[in-house]
């Protein structure tokens, strides 16, 4: 088996010396979609940002490895950095209007992904440029390449989004909530397109989202975090038909389902989610968690492997299922 | 038949976009164009429809925040006036409205407990003690405790400040409350929480819902009968177990294809249907079936003649040339 073409090792990322991400552990192989999910302010957003070293200034990251196609990351000085993104790993982001210039045609901006890191031509670059949206399945590229985003909607601005990630071509797509801001049937075009890229080129995704469907639709593998920490990690069959934590368990049993009576009623997660803190002893989820003993609030459980790369941090795994069946 | 608490006949909902020589001229926005649609009491239904299909703006022309360039509203009998400043009072002590965001639903400056009793207080239907009594009784309603009553919205989550919006709602005793994507700004497992809420206050109260949202999932759990809408008009509608095993529509078809399923193995037995295209504007809409530019089965026809929505069998509607019942 080939190397992971990321790998994240214990990775910790503090605001003012409290964790918001904490021992962070996570691999994408060659050609896998690995989704990452959780809440809102769970750290998800943040590690992905971390991985490109792109975190905010109020951000430190405290400790951990980046690994990228073999090589640590962390070592890297700005310069190395800026040759890494876009030709190792690219982000896309979740506001496509938000993440293109508007003063620079669609053409442009894909063209000058590939000047920044070569000595290509523009007129090369532009017709790379031309080459890759043809292949993301743009109609009518010549007028495209002349347009400003404020003319495209917000499907075809997150397609230029794809287009300037993917024209360097790189081992890695980190795509943050990709089509949260977009329409159901606009949302199934871009996931489809991002899943023919992947069997396509063999580029590996790390997606971001906290939407379970979109997960069912898109991954591999998921991990997910809970609180700044990972709580679990599965093949997203494993994850969905048993899964060993209990805020997983709960998640899933509180989004309605095909085959559920209407108007029943759904599973909750009480209370909220706990503020990041210097202190953090025991498990995060214990306060929120119908299983939560005394061990629960004093140790932080680890993560244990239960088979088939199915992990849990969770004392209490084998009293999931029981959970499970009276949420 | 007992009487509808709502009743929406051929409304339309028009805007003129101002452009050209002293702001005269520019093209019409034909936002809702012709809907009719019921709801009995106790009943919910589910609106859903992608961004720019007029289904917030059908909610608002309901409660009358959008004037009707045609048609009609009435709710529980009494018609709706966006020009009469006594039909609004009449109809908003009838209908109510929950927003999508509950921060931008809530005055800061106010407390919870003088935001939920200033429709009371308005309609001179309490103060002083029975005021705070009715205060205490509506945050228990939504599963609040009466000593929040004091505090301001700042001081609560996201799904507790929706709560707090709901208790407002229910201030007046409404008999029909309108839900304008109420859980989607909400994180997965407060959503939960909300809908059970709705769900729970629908029967203590008899209470009968507009829920409007793009979140197919969420629909189908909550409405007891959906109305698909695209452009401004009404595709398809049908009991809510009707349209999510038989959806008639081309367009319903894909919006259900296109909704992921919570459920990998769901979710790879589903039939593919990617739609191509994307939403004319709707100062532009298409001659015949709105739809007829992105259909896999449009033909001439369909490019000609808008389809009237036709009552179907067993009690669906459905607005297409090429589906025969």
């Amino acid at each position: 088996m080939s190397a992971p073409v990321l790998k994240i090792d214990r990775l910790r990322l503090e605001i003012d010396g409290a964790a918001v991400v904490d021992g962070l552990s996570l691999s994408v192989d060659q050609g896998e979609i690995v989704a990452l999910v959780g809440e809102s302010g769970c750290g998800k957003s943040l590690s992905a940002l971390a991985i490109l070293r792109l975190l905010p200034e109020a951000v430190t990251l405290a400790g951990g490895r980046i690994m990228l196609e073999g090589r640590d990351l962390s070592g890297l000085d700005a310069r190395s950095m800026a040759g890494v993104r876009g030709r190792s790993a690219s982000i896309i982001f979740q506001e496509p209007t938000a993440s293109l210039d508007p003063l620079m045609t669609v053409g442009d901006q894909i063209a000058e992904a590939l000047t920044a890191h070569g000595k290509m031509s523009k007129q090369e670059a532009l017709r790379r440029a031309r080459d890759m949206i043809v292949s993301i399945g743009i109609s009518d590229p010549d007028r495209r390449l002349g347009q400003y985003p404020f003319e495209l909607s917000g499907g075809m601005c997150q397609r230029i989004m794809i287009a300037i990630a993917l024209i360097c071509g790189p081992r890695l797509l980190i795509a943050d909530e990709p089509t949260t801001a977009l329409d159901v049937t606009i949302q199934a075009q871009i996931l489809h397109l991002i899943k023919e890229l992947v069997s396509a080129r063999g580029t590996s995704v790390l997606l971001i989202t906290h939407d379970m469907g979109v997960v069912a639709e898109m991954a591999d593998r998921v991990a997910v975090m809970y609180a700044g920490r990972m709580a679990e990690t599965a093949t997203v069959d494993d994850l969905f038909r048993a899964p060993k934590h209990p805020y997983t368990a709960l998640l899933l049993a509180s989004i309605p389902h095909a085959g559920q009576a209407p108007k029943s009623r759904l599973a909750t997660i009480e209370g909220t989610v706990p503020r990041p803190s210097a202190d953090d002893a025991g498990c995060r989820f214990a306060s929120r968690c119908p299983l939560a003993e005394d061990r629960c609030r004093g140790v932080a459980p680890p993560l244990v492997d239960h088979g088939g790369g199915h992990l849990a941090a969770c004392w209490r795994s084998d009293d999931v299922v029981a959970l499970r069946a009276a949420a | 038949m007992i009487a509808p608490v709502l009743t929406v006949t051929g409304a339309a909902v028009h805007f003129r976009q101002r452009s050209g020589f002293l702001r005269k001229g520019g093209p019409v926005l034909r936002a809702v164009d012709g809907v009719s649609l019921t709801i009995a009491p106790g009943e919910t239904l589910g609106l859903v429809g992608e961004s720019g299909c007029g289904k917030s703006t059908l909610a608002n022309a309901i409660v009358g925040l959008a004037p009707l360039a045609g048609g009609a509203i009435t709710v529980a009998g009494r018609t709706v006036d966006s020009r009469s400043p006594d039909s609004l009072r009449t109809i908003r002590g009838d209908a109510q409205m929950v927003f999508q965001d509950p921060a931008l639903s809530l005055n800061p400056r106010l407390s919870v407990g003088a935001a939920i009793g200033e429709p009371l207080l308005v309609r001179g239907q309490a103060r002083g003690a029975a005021l705070r009594d009715r205060v205490a009784a509506l945050l228990t309603a939504v599963g609040l405790s009466p000593d929040h009553a004091g505090r301001f919205p700042h001081t609560f989550s996201g799904g507790q400040r929706q709560r707090i919006v709901i208790a407002r709602a229910l201030a007046l005793q409404p008999k029909l409350v309108i839900c304008d994507e109420p859980v989607s700004a909400l994180d997965v497992s407060v959503r939960a929480q909300i809908l059970n809420l709705l769900v729970d206050l629908q029967r203590e109260r008899g209470i009968s819902y507009l829920f409007v949202s793009h979140d197919i999932s969420v629909v189908r759990h909550i409405a007891d009968r959906v109305a698909v809408m695209y452009l401004g008009r009404i595709v398809e509608t049908a009991d809510r177990r009707i349209l999510f095993t038989t959806p008639r529509h081309p367009y319903t078809q894909a919006l259900l294809s296109a909704a992921p399923e919570p459920d990998p193995e769901r979710q790879r037995a589903k039939p593919r249907r990617v739609l191509e295209g994307e939403l004319p504007s709707a100062t532009d809409v298409p001659p015949g079936c709105a739809f007829s530019t992105r259909c896999p089965i449009a033909t001439e026809l369909c490019r000609r003649t808008p389809p009237e929505l036709t009552a179907r069998p067993d009690g669906a509607f459905v607005a297409c040339h090429h589906d025969s019942g």
